[in-house]
């Protein structure tokens, strides 16, 4: 199963870019970048100001994320250059979501759906939305 | 392809890019993330995977780099800058 906007609570988050969109602490919103750990209550994001990188952690809880997925599909079906149902199908998932561009679905997801061990979120059915 | 062997994939991806980008112990973190997923999910590990990272560290090995890869008679060894040898079997 690809890295959806659906799959995405139980796929990798390690790599991904995100924006801490809403948060308890009003210090923490707008922190940007590429989570380089998870750990069961925090991302960690490797935020890059004035080209100076910071590792900033930020609790899950109360935190609302915004992450940046690039469709993989659609990368796929602009090189070979054809239009496949399959494409036509994903593309239908990304205007769904709270934004898309070129190839590219911005994801939001309330931190509280991600509140687990890392190696455990992809077995515990983080799809609900009975948590 | 399940969820699982999906994030082992990119965790590889993740812990080679960490490992050249000097970050060894952010890989390590990747490496030990994979081996834990595929413990729970009940999958092994891709080979390339199971043979370029250390038994004993968890580093990501890059020969040449952090890790020795010397041929003996039938077998590689393998050897991490812990100090670790792994020995794997080539037949000809
Ligand atoms: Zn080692």
């Amino acid at each position: 199963m690809a890295l959806t906007p659906e799959t995405l609570p139980r796929h990798e988050l390690n790599g991904l870019l995100v924006e801490v969109v809403d948060a308890a602490n009003p210090d923490l919103v707008g922190i940007a970048g590429r989570v380089v750990l998870e750990s069961r209550n925090t991302l960690h994001v490797e935020d890059v100001r004035d080209g100076e990188a910071r590792v900033r952690q930020v609790p899950k809880e109360s935190a609302v994320f915004e992450f940046q997925v690039t469709d993989e599909a659609a990368d796929r079906e602009k090189r070979s250059g054809t239009t496949s149902k399959l494409g036509r199908d994903t593309a239908g998932v990304r205007a769904g979501q709270s934004g898309s561009g070129d190839g590219v679905a911005y994801v939001t997801v309330d931190g509280d759906r991600l509140l687990s061990r890392p190696a455990l979120r992809s077995e515990t059915a983080g799809d609900s939305k009975w948590r | 392809m399940n969820v699982a062997a999906e994030r082992i994939e990119r965790l590889h991806v993740l812990a080679r890019e960490a490992t050249v980008a000097g970050e060894a112990e952010r890989a390590r973190e990747y490496v030990r993330l994979a081996r834990r997923l595929a413990e729970r999910q009940r999958l092994s590990l891709p080979r390339d995977f199971r043979r370029f990272t250390c038994d004993d560290c968890d580093a990501f090995l890059r020969p040449g780099r952090n890790a020795r890869v010397r041929t003996r008679s039938g077998h590689v060894v393998v050897t991490c800058d812990c100090g670790s040898q792994a020995r794997y079997p080539y037949g000809e």
